[in-house]
């Protein structure tokens, strides 16, 4: 149920990504076919496109804010409930021993030293990741790789704009 | 190496954003198909890597495969399957798609993810009556 929740929260999305993604490809295209000696009229265009680009990317951030406070806000919200109802009970049992800096997580308020108990918050994180993340795809709510890209993705920083700007 | 004995084919509508169509399936188990739209391919790889965390998940939890023999298991199937299906059966040029490392990538931590679910609950199932025994409800 909160995965379905958490993407219906991102249906401001799909529209705002469509457009960015779409003119991201465009843009990525004409880079390709100009040339050294391309006229200035072509680099003005280029540059006006990484204009808009950079105009998209912006609105797009603002729509992507909103969906993840709103999401947040209900990812803590469910945290609280489901800690009132399964913390210090195993709700799983896992058939490896975690690396020790991970069993903080997975054998998080649990009573004993058998380190292959499973907390609820390390099952509901890694559901997170997974089901709400698939779920997303299905709908059709994930935002595009572009966009991905251009914000950086998880680990790296963004990249660079372009190399006419 | 890529496409020179590959058909032209009519454009495939897809979904926004990652939900594929029933048509892009009948693509992927024909080692000659045309994949003119690389978000297509990339959603198709990463579909095939969350279907053998499934499996794998299921199956290592119910054997059970114990420690982290399962896991890395796991990573060098996953890998080392879809890797043979794009290098060998399909034979995709990698740099169109920026190189084997993002092929690789492409979907990987998600199915990681999801074969722990997986395995987590096939083993827990499996072993319920045990379970039980040493944490009654």
């Amino acid at each position: 149920m909160f995965p379905v929740i958490c993407s219906s929260l991102l249906i401001g999305l799909p529209a705002a990504t469509q457009i960015y993604s779409l003119q991201y490809i465009q843009m990525e295209k004409k880079k390709e076919t100009i040339t050294e000696s391309a006229g200035r009229q072509q680099k003005k265009k280029i540059e006006r496109q990484e204009e808009k680009l950079k105009n998209n990317n912006r609105d797009l951030s603002m729509v992507r804010m909103k969906s993840m406070f709103a999401i947040g806000f209900c990812f803590t919200a469910l945290m609280g409930m489901f800690n009132s109802i399964f913390d210090g009970r195993v709700v799983a049992k896992l058939p490896f021993t975690p690396l020790s800096y991970i069993q903080g997580l997975s054998h998080r308020n649990l009573l004993g030293d058998d380190t292959t108990d499973c907390s609820f918050i390390f099952l509901y994180i890694l559901c997170t990741m997974s089901i709400r993340q698939n779920i997303q795809k299905i709908l059709g709510l994930a935002p595009s790789r572009a966009a991905t890209k251009q914000a950086g993705g998880f680990l790296g920083p963004p990249p660079p704009s372009g190399k006419f700007s | 190496m890529s496409g020179g004995r590959r058909k032209e084919e009519p454009p495939q509508p897809q979904l926004a954003n990652g939900a594929l169509k029933v048509s892009v399936w009948s693509k992927v188990l024909r080692s000659d198909a045309a994949w003119e739209d690389k978000d297509e391919f990339l959603d198709v790889i990463y579909w095939f890597r969350q279907i053998i965390a499934v499996v794998l998940g299921v199956i290592w939890g119910v054997l059970p495969l114990r420690g982290f023999l399962g896991i890395a298991g796991f990573c060098l199937i996953n890998a080392g399957v879809l890797y043979l299906y794009f290098s060998n059966y399909l034979q995709i040029d990698e740099e169109e798609y920026g190189g084997t490392w993002e092929l690789t990538k492409e979907g990987f931590m998600t199915s990681f993810a999801l074969f722990m679910v997986c395995i987590a609950d096939s083993y827990t199932l499996g072993h319920l009556d045990h379970f039980l025994h040493c944490h009654p409800l």
